[in-house]
């Protein structure tokens, strides 16, 4: 048996779920200022249900991290930064301990400047000073030679608790992010690891002897032991639970659109060929870019409890939310009422839906019917439109061949999936403004839930070989060693995937991994009029996915 | 936080599977590593600046623009569309206001590529800027476009193009055609007799440095754009002036490239030539987008840059001084220097051309009428080793009612005496582009 949880703003869904489908689920409420505790709550809700002994393995969505970046409840990091020539570095500032270090790698990992020793050497002692303990290192080009990172560790041997290497969070270029990145994850380190020590203790009590992974934003999952080091890959992980949760209830083999609808806001997913479409370089949070991998979705201010408002003879609605729905005993006029007042819905009070919208379409000399149709398609319309600039800004993607500017593939939707409280109302007005099937998942109130329990490890790691430097790296894995001048694309290829699955053998034993190369090149290197060797970039993911035993079982709810 | 104070849309395609030959410089590799600085410095994340993918430019964008024989899908292959294609979409941002300014860094080039194209020359089939100004005149009105080429060979493609075009200014700075290809852009070339002084060659001296490159934007090129009033200014951004380009002898920097972008102010700027791929794109490009963009370029430095190795030397300074002077008398008393026929007339030029990297020779008659109205119909007959007699009618954008007629009359002649194996029309007028 599975066990998903979703710690949501409002609620923290759990479930659990076996070979033939849901065997429990259950809705807490969430508590915002004790989230180890919502997440007790929840599985002591399924242990009334379910055997300990029988749940093999643990999924775990939290808000922990995002919560404490966004309130600022994090504890403070000594970043130790080294730029070398660019962007002035003091543009990325971040945190009051903010220290540059002089030195300088290329673009091919080659040491123009050495570090400065003694520079560093200062920085530690002023971040010691101020009581620091959790450090970050990042240096430009750290993913082409991590050197400078290396030495920054060494630096801080005996001072810190805890360090963040820039290249160990990702393969990918971009300093800023990289900077961003590694400070998050020093900062929110701590309370992840006492979150994680206190679930495990919990589990030990209960007698659960699962394997426990946390959610991701990218719709997959690491192993618990993984996420203690890098606690800032579980950030933005909520819309990855539901689009998960479409992906195990429906059998989505086409391009599709996924919408998950709630009181607020639409959170709006697009899928290729079945798959959901991942953002390219990593997910913002606060402002801040990050290197966190993220499945791509858009987020607009349209929801169930949207207001309503009439402007100079336009109806409109949201973006903002001032209280629940008059339906559900709120004082102004939203969607849902609109939708109640059509009979779309029958939600709470209709007759308190009704009378509040004959209120508002008095006011402005409509009729309260003519208000509620007004307010849906404006909302539909606004959906609409997001979407279709969204396909629009996917299929409008800079590309780099030739052949990807001709050959390259456009997405068209030729469905819609619908999650969330109003889906149901949504489904004819979204099916008019699309032309196209909308599906409504009947399972759809613990989608989120049973994506969680569902949802496989992902990872993606980068390999760059250069042969005429006689080099290879892996930054995530933290593989460098030397290849002959001979090494070829090929054997970069079965490399990437090699180190890749035997990693996550190692990480996340006993599950099968598919390991696939997305991004392979290869450039001669020509100095003069003769190659001097090969650059070589591979990049090689486990895509996400659900869990296959457990597909069958949730499948057709949909 | 970074912000750029300039608007800017960055078109970036590396088109990492083209190449003239496997180790030519125009090679797949060649604008790698100013991906991965790009990427690394977080360019393409600062509010502000944003990337685009180009448009694909059309067989008619190419028509419009060049007599090509025989016809345009043999010069080409897609990756040249791709790449005016960048330049164009470059345009439209700017022209549609989406964005105050645009940087295309594309590749293949352009710049060396002539009106006539029989095949690659300088590592050039079309002229990527001259079909993106074409588009532009087509769809957003008759503009005057002043154009400022800084790669270090002679825009001599350009130049030719917009020779007899009263409304395009050509300043091409680069290095002394006696000391490097393509061997012009003496200052004693001007423009043709309808655009006399429009064209301005600034031919530097071996081992010009940031001092003479500022010298003379300062002191000739923008006391020359004060005068002509642009609509646009269009920087043909070629990078190979750089102190470490392998197939030229200028010493150029990052920092003098970004503080020229920053001066010149384009409002679109296309990538030109520049083969130092390692050690001076990464950092020239980045600086460029900077300064385009208005963000702060002050630490941008190559890796291996040394301000006393690339000083410029008393004599350099001396030369550019008086060159300077020159430059500036020939373009305001231009009329005095250039022959200009009586109007009805033809102006008739004889040109040989070598398309050094295809190893064609291309010989060709060039006619204009001289006009006082319009910038005179053009003929062009043409005949090279790898096409039989040609011949190129242009009625230009405002022609007058009689060069216009002019041009019809010259197409049927040539039609009924069938000596042509092919014969293109290019009617700015009627928007007809016609082959036969």
């Amino acid at each position: 048996m599975l066990l998903g949880i979703d710690v949501g703003g409002t609620h923290t869904d759990v479930v659990v779920v076996d070979a033939r489908g849901v065997r429990a689920a259950a809705k807490v409420v969430t508590n915002h200022e004790n989230l180890f505790e919502s997440v007790n709550g929840g599985i002591a809700a399924m242990l009334r249900e379910v055997d300990a002994a029988g749940i093999e393995r643990i999924n775990l969505s939290t808000t922990l991290s995002t919560n404490a970046i966004v309130e600022n409840t994090i504890e403070k990091v000594g970043m130790l930064v080294s730029a070398g020539p660019g962007i002035e570095p003091a543009s990325f500032t971040i945190g009051d301990q903010y220290h540059r270090i002089e030195g300088a790698l290329d673009h091919r990992g080659a040491e123009i400047l050495p570090l400065d020793e003694k520079r560093l050497e200062k920085a530690i002692a002023a971040c010691r000073k101020a009581g620091i303990k959790a450090y970050a290192a990042v240096s430009k080009f750290s993913t082409r030679n991590p050197a400078h990172e290396n030495s920054m560790r060494e630096a801080l041997a005996g001072s810190a608790d805890f360090i963040t290497q820039g290249h160990a969070i990702s393969g990918n270029l971009n300093f800023p992010r990289r900077i961003a990145t590694a400070y998050y994850n020093s900062s929110v380190w701590r309370i992840y690891n006492r979150f994680a020590d206190a679930v495990e203790k919990a589990l030990g009590e209960y007698g659960v002897r699962a394997s426990v992974n946390v959610l991701k934003a990218d719709g997959g999952t690491m192993p618990l032991a993984v996420s203690r080091l890098l606690p800032v890959e579980t950030i933005l992980s909520g819309p990855s639970a539901s689009v998960m949760g479409i992906l195990a209830l429906c059998d989505i083999g086409v391009d599709s659109v996924v919408l998950d609808i709630g009181g607020t806001t639409t959170d709006i997913a697009v899928f290729a060929s079945g798959g959901p479409l991942i953002e390219p370089d990593g997910i913002a949070l606060n402002g801040r870019n990050t290197l966190v991998r993220a499945l791509r979705t858009r987020s607009i201010g349209i929801g169930g409890d949207s207001l309503l408002r009439v402007e100079g003879g336009e109806v409109r609605v949201g973006p903002e939310r001032l209280g629940p729905a008059v339906a559900d005993g709120g004082v102004l006029a939203t969607l849902v009422d609109a939708f109640n007042r059509l009979g779309a819905d029958a939600h709470g009070n209709t007759e308190a839906s009704a009378r509040a919208m004959e209120d508002l379409a008095k006011k402005n000399g409509m009729n309260g019917e003519e208000l509620a149709r007004r307010a849906v398609e404006r909302a539909t319309a606004f959906i609409k439109s997001s979407v279709d600039e969204m396909i629009a800004e996917i299929n409008e993607r800079p590309v780099y061949t030739i052949h990807e500017m001709l050959e390259g593939r456009r997405i068209a939707p030729e469905r819609i999936y619908v999650v969330g409280g109003p889906a149901e109302a949504f489904r004819k007005e979204l099916a008019r403004a699309f032309s196209l099937e909308v599906t409504v998942p009947r399972d759809y109130a613990v989608a989120n839930a049973i994506g969680a329990a569902l949802a496989r490890t992902t990872m993606s790691i980068e390999l760059l070989a250069d042969t005429e430097m006689g080099m290879l790296m892996i930054p995530e894995l933290g593989v460098s060693r030397e290849v002959p001048a001979s090494y070829t694309l090929e054997e970069a290829g079965e490399d990437a995937r090699r180190y890749l699955i035997g990693h996550l053998g190692k990480t996340a034993p006993g599950e099968r991994v598919q390991a696939e190369v997305v991004h392979a090149a290869s450039f001669n290197m020509v100095r003069g009029y003769h190659t001097a060797g090969r650059n070589i970039r591979v990049r090689c993911q486990v895509k996400p996915g659900i869990l296959e035993k457990y597909e069958k079982g949730v499948r057709g709810t949909c | 936080m970074l912000k750029a104070k300039n608007r800017l849309g960055l078109i970036f395609f590396p088109a990492f599977d083209w190449a003239i030959s496997p180790t030519h410089p125009e090679r797949q590799e060649r604008l790698l590593y100013t991906q991965d600085q790009l990427i690394e410095e977080g360019v393409f994340d600062i509010p502000g600046i944003k990337e685009y993918k180009p448009d694909l430019a059309t067989i008619e964008d190419v028509e419009r623009t060049h007599f090509c024989f025989p016809d345009v899908r043999s010069i080409l292959t897609e990756s040249h569309l791709v790449s005016a294609g960048g330049a164009i979409k470059a345009a439209r941002l700017v022209m549609e206001k989406r964005e105050d300014r645009a940087f295309a860094l594309v590749r293949p080039p352009g710049h060396h590529a002539m009106k006539v194209v029989h095949g690659s020359r300088g590592f050039c089939n079309i002229n990527i800027e001259a079909v993106m100004i074409e588009h532009i005149r087509e769809h957003y009105g008759r503009k005057r476009i002043a154009i400022v080429d800084t790669d270090c060979h002679h825009g001599d493609g350009t130049q030719d193009l917009y020779w007899h075009d009263p409304d395009t200014l050509f300043i091409s700075m680069h290095q002394d055609g006696r000391t490097l290809y393509p061997g012009s852009g003496f200052i004693d070339e001007q423009g043709g007799p309808n655009a006399i002084g429009k064209t301005v060659n600034i031919p530097l001296p071996p081992e010009t440095s940031d001092e003479g490159f500022l010298y003379v934007l300062e002191k000739v090129v923008l006391p020359i754009l004060d005068d002509f009033k642009p609509d646009l200014i269009i920087n043909s951004a070629g990078q190979d002036n750089h102190y470490s380009d392998p197939i030229t002898n200028m010493r150029f920097s990052a920092q003098g490239y970004a503080r020229l972008n920053e001066i010149l102010k384009p409002d679109i700027a296309v990538l030109e030539g520049g083969y130092s791929i390692q050690g001076a794109l990464p950092y020239v490009n980045l600086g460029i987008a900077l300064a385009m963009a208005g963000v702060d370029y002050s630490y941008v430095r190559e890796p291996d840059f040394e301000r006393e190795s690339v000083r410029q030397e008393p004599e350099v300074t001396q030369y550019i001084k008086k060159l300077s002077k020159e430059i500036l008398e020939r373009y305001y008393r231009a009329g005095d220097f250039v022959m200009r026929g009586m109007p009805g007339n033809y102006m008739v030029r004889k040109k040989s051309i070598y398309y050094d990297t295809d190893g064609i020779r291309e010989n060709q008659v060039e006619s204009v009428m001289v006009c006082d109205d319009c910038a005179g119909v053009l003929k062009i007959e043409t005949i090279s080793s790898v096409n039989p007699l040609c011949l190129g009618v242009e009625v230009p954008l405002g022609s007058c009612d009689r060069c216009r007629s002019e041009g019809y009359r010259i197409l049927e002649e040539a039609r009924e005496k069938g000596k042509h194996s092919h014969i293109q029309l290019i009617d700015r007028m009627g928007r007809e582009y016609l082959r036969f």
